[in-house]
């Protein structure tokens, strides 16, 4: 529950679609970020927000009410992201977009006990340490089902296909790979390739090689005049064509 | 108004009259490099305007920016076809500086024409995007047409509805194949020549001022 309202407390899980349009509840439009950790503190001064801190207190924050295999259920189906063979160790995190209203209402309050606090650290220091393969998993699935409600949150402004290959990012490091910062790599790699065969219109192999896309070169509108020894361009702008015209 | 509309249908009735057509067509000669464009492109404009449009080479990428030739006015039967001749490089898909190299050339030349080459080609396709009225499309007739850049620039021609004229040429060399030309486009129709010697001019040039006219 990192965000809350300024006006009437509700609390909203990170990346809530709910929010954007104001506080279902008042209105208000003031939201804090509240990384649960410091859920206890109602005058909320939000201060780090570090993943390593913030996942796994959410985690602990949808424990307090726990509803173990029916509400995995449902909290499973609206992240569709989420692969399919969540580990029941996966519960609470699907559950926090699911069951947001009737977390909210229990979150509403500083409520979160200083203990389940504590353990949630626990929880994720050991998690961190042990290679054991049920606690990595589960830390991938923390960051799943985070990343899929930040996903469904921006869908609004953030294009489909670019929400689907985060998406897919994730689900990749399926396989107890914690440290998933690696994980995307490869498929940048291949999307530049991919947009360099479909956008480049020279492509530079060395000096003196070139390998041109004729459709692109036909295709734009500026036309290049000059290719420069470091790899760049010179173009024209269809506006100084004009001008010139 | 009225009185407007009819004065500028007179004044266009009168140019008109004057010349063949009220503005001379851009024709662009495009094909792979060494086709022999700018031997064409020479060839027209020597037989009718006397200048040539530019160095003729058996290195491939001679000509590396387009050149133009305007006003080449060609009579065909009782009838005069003004055209501005666009001699463009050689279209391709990848420039090599290490073909230049079997021609007697130092690395930095080659790297350098390579480059230029390349932006010839660029320059060449946004011509036919920009600026070109219609396309006499030349075609080494001893070379197998079925390639990449025939097919899409073809294409890119025939999409823009563009007149185009097939030149099968070097009709002069042993193995010229014009059958093979026309067997690749039968969607239009393949003009036999050299233009080296010269053979088959005046049909290419009835052709011009058919197509262009």
């Amino acid at each position: 529950m990192p965000h809350q309202c300024t006006e009437c407390g509700r609390t909203f899980p990170d990346g809530s679609k709910e929010m954007l349009s104001g506080c279902p509840d008042c209105g208000g439009n003031k939201f804090q970020f509240r990384p649960a950790g410091q859920s206890t503190d109602s005058s909320g001064t939000p201060s780090k927000r570090t993943p390593s801190e913030g996942t796994p207190s959410k985690d602990t924050a949808s424990e307090p009410e726990p509803e173990p295999p029916s509400s995995q259920q449902s909290g499973g189906k609206p992240t569709t992201r989420t692969s399919p063979e969540s580990t029941p160790t996966g519960r609470s995190d699907s559950a926090s977009s699911a069951d947001l209203p009737s977390r909210t209402e229990s979150d509403a309050g500083p409520a979160t006990p200083d203990g389940d606090v504590e353990t949630s650290r626990d929880t994720s220091e050991t998690a961190d340490a042990a290679v054991d393969r049920e606690k990595t998993t589960q830390r991938v699935h923390d960051e799943e089902t985070e990343d899929a409600a930040q996903a469904s949150a921006r869908s609004d402004v953030v294009s489909r296909d670019e929400l689907d290959r985060a998406s897919r990012d994730v689900s990749a490091t399926e396989e107890p790979t914690p440290d998933h910062s690696e994980s995307p790599r490869p498929d940048v790699d291949e999307l530049r390739n991919e947009l360099n065969e479909q956008f480049e219109s020279i492509r530079i192999v060395s000096p003196g090689q070139y390998e041109l896309n004729l459709m692109e070169l036909y295709d734009r509108q500026e036309y290049i005049i000059s290719l420069q020894e470091d790899g760049r361009y010179v173009i024209e702008m269809p506006d100084a064509w004009g001008v010139e015209d | 108004m009225g009185l407007l509309t009819n004065l500028r249908d007179s004044i266009s009735r009168v140019t008109d009259g004057l010349f063949t057509d009220s503005e001379p067509k851009r024709i662009g000669i495009y094909g792979p490099p060494n086709a022999g464009k700018t031997t064409l492109a020479n060839r027209i404009a020597r037989d009718w305007t006397g200048d040539a449009v530019g160095p003729e080479s058996h290195i491939p990428h001679e000509t590396r920016r387009a050149r133009r030739k305007e006003n080449v006015e060609i009579e065909r039967n009782g009838r005069k076809v003004t055209i501005d001749i666009v001699d463009t490089p050689g279209v391709t898909t990848k420039v090599d500086y290490k073909e230049f190299l079997d021609h007697d050339m130092e690395k930095d030349d080659a790297v350098r024409r390579s480059r230029e080459a390349t932006e010839g080609v660029a320059e060449a396709m946004h011509w036919l995007r920009e600026d070109v009225d219609g396309v006499i499309y030349v075609l080494d007739s001893t070379t197998d047409p079925f390639t990449q850049v025939n097919t899409m620039l073809i294409g890119i021609i025939e999409s823009q509805d563009l007149p185009a004229l097939i030149l099968a040429n070097k009709t002069d060399l042993p193995d010229s194949d014009v059958q093979q030309i026309a067997n690749a486009f039968p969607q239009h129709e393949t003009i036999p020549l050299s233009a080296l010697e010269g053979e088959n001019m005046d049909e290419v040039y009835t052709k011009i001022a058919e197509y262009f006219g």
